[in-house]
């Protein structure tokens, strides 16, 4: 019995060999299919990290007046480190915010003020600093306000702005998105499935008269059955490996794209599950797809 | 010679009464008789479209019976559940008029997917296959795939492949339909021997050269559906003057174009 599985298995995948255009064309269309769903989940991800990102923490926004000297901002940036619940910094200096717009801009880090000469003496954007906080003491009106005053307080700064409304959108975010995201997960990992169980039924329609001819030789179901379920499993696991792949070159493409003031949005790779699924859907269901499709002969 | 048939094969016999087939509205089969006993051989001859591959259908289990009865190998077709189709089909050797061979896979490989099925030993597996594809001239193909071979090798393989298991029953839907006359001659050499060695026999054909040469062998001819001449006392012809139970006077093979 369990040679006639491993022959059967090994026959699976020296099928996928012989077919090979056939398979390809399988395993592309597989591919494609993942990547997308892929994409769908890198959104959803992305928008559940950014929303809720500031769930528990507030950002001020400290825009310094152009031409402060820098010295007295550094200075400044050091004293934030120390503020009490501290998360986090970040800093632009006129020239790195100069040269982060250029880049995003596509200029590949050409020097701005030889394309823009009115640029030049510290140029027109302020030094800037984002600073992440979690809200201290009992009333957080009180803190938001406070703190507020403090960083305005500051020499050379011109403008302070927080970000109450992203942490309102947070805390609704968090209300709602289990709500979203598990069910577009799910649905998007059975159009997944679906996809991949047709592309695979079209494989085994394809095989009818080989199929046919195993059954006339004496062949039980179960032996139709598992070389197209193994064969099945390698071509819906290689393409949700592929898409995968795509995915993660795609990622390290575009992840930083829109992380940069005032958006810094930055795009996440889905987590563990959904990485899963791009695999596992299609090689589930194409392996139970190879199984349903030879009922009929 | 080499060694093909075991000798180890137990009663196969084939019982067929009154036996029909319709597509639709044609009629395929009309009410045919007839039983074979262990090692019997009978030609089955007749016009195209006359019915013998439906009937030889009927026989491995590939069409439902519609009417009557039908018993293969010691098993009762018309109580057949089909999840046990397939261990009739390890009894059945059939040679298919279109071959049915896997066109992608070398000739080795289409000889052993029977063997292959039923989980035996490679070593054992390649001996049967060595051997049966030496006595089919096919040892210097083995490694080619059976697309590329011409229609009389192609034809050879399916041969080989219903004579690799040792049936107990062979069914050959004109079996030389694609080979010259001096190959048809020694093939039939091998069919006998599966005879000799208590294998029943049918053999589908049109060439009267074949016929000719056996004499002594059963003739069955079908005509548009109906037993019209039959040579033994198992077979129920079906025309006016006679019964399918009256049973015939054994006549050579010579006498059929007369008698029919
Ligand atoms: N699946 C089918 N559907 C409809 N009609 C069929 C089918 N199979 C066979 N027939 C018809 O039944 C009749 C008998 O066909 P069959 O194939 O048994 O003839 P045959 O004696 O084998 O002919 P040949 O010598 O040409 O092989 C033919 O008229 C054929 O058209
Ligand atoms: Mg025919």
């Amino acid at each position: 019995m369990s040679r006639v599985f491993v022959r059967l298995a090994r026959r699976g995948c020296s099928d996928l060999a012989l077919n090979a255009r056939a398979s390809m064309g399988a395993v592309f269309a597989l591919t494609l299919i993942s990547f997308l769903a892929g994409i769908f989940f890198m959104t959803l991800a992305t928008l559940d990290r950014q929303l809720g990102i500031a769930r528990a923490e507030t950002v001020f926004q400290v825009y310094w007046k152009a031409g402060t000297d820098l010295d007295q901002v550094r200075s400044a940036w050091e004293e934030y480190l120390h503020l009490p619940g501290f998360v986090s910094v970040k800093t632009y200096t006129p020239e790195q915010a100069m040269n982060e717009l250029g880049t995003r801009l596509g200029r590949g880090g050409a020097n701005m003020e030889t394309l823009f000469p009115f640029l030049s003496g510290g140029g027109p954007l302020p030094a800037t600093a984002l600073v992440a906080l979690i809200p201290q003491g009992q009333d957080p009106e009180k803190w938001l306000e406070e703190t507020s005053v403090y960083f305005r307080s500051q020499p050379g700064v011109s403008r302070v702005a927080s970000t109450p409304l992203r942490d309102e959108l947070g805390r609704a975010w968090k209300k709602v998105s289990r709500y979203v995201i598990w069910p577009s997960f799910a649905f998007m990992t059975l159009i997944l499935g679906l996809t991949a169980g047709n592309t695979l039924r079209l494989s085994v329609l394809a095989r009818a008269h080989e199929i046919e001819i195993l059954r006339l030789a004496g062949a039980y179901n179960w032996h139709i059955r598992l070389p197209f379920i193994v064969s099945g499993v390698v071509m819906g696991g290689a393409g949700g490996i592929l898409g995968l792949l795509l995915l993660y070159f795609l990622h390290t493409q575009i992840s930083d794209v829109l992380n940069f003031p005032p958006l810094l949005l930055r795009i996440y790779f889905p987590p563990p599950h959904m990485c899963a699924a791009l695999v596992l859907a299609p090689a589930a269901t194409a392996a139970l797809s190879g199984m349903l499709a030879v009922r009929g002969y | 010679m080499f060694y093909l048939a075991a000798a180890a094969i137990v009663a196969g016999m084939i019982r067929v009464r009154h036996l029909s087939h319709s597509f639709g509205p044609h009629q395929a089969l009309k009410d045919v008789t007839f039983s074979l006993e262990k090692g019997d051989f009978v030609f089955l001859s007749g016009p195209s479209g006359a019915g013998k591959t439906t009937l030889l259908r009927i026989l491995y289990a590939s069409l439902p019976i519609q009417r009557g009865e039908v018993n293969v190998a010691d098993m009762n077709l018309n109580r057949l559940d089909s999840s046990r189709v397939p261990l009739l089909r390890r009894q059945v050797g059939v040679v298919f008029q279109d071959f049915k061979i896997l066109p992608l896979r070398t000739v080795e490989e289409n000889i052993a997917l029977p063997l292959d099925l039923r989980g035996l030993a490679p070593k054992h597996i390649e001996r049967r296959v060595r051997a049966v594809s030496r006595a089919l001239g096919l040892e210097g193909h083995i490694k080619l795939r059976c697309g590329d071979l011409s229609g009389g090798e192609q034809q050879r393989v399916a041969i080989a492949r219903a004579f690799v298991v040792n049936p107990k029953v062979l069914l050959a839907d004109e079996p030389t339909g694609n080979l010259d006359p001096e190959l048809s001659l020694r093939l039939m050499e091998l069919f006998k021997q599966f005879q000799a060695y208590g294998a029943t026999v049918i053999f589908a054909t049109h060439s009267r050269e074949l016929m000719n040469r056996h004499p002594g062998a059963y003739v069955m001819r079908l005509e548009d559906g109906a037993i019209t001449y039959a040579n033994w006392p198992g077979a129920g012809v079906h025309r006016p003057a006679q019964t399918w139970a009256e049973p015939l006077a054994r006549k050579p093979a010579s006498d059929m174009e007369r008698g029919a």
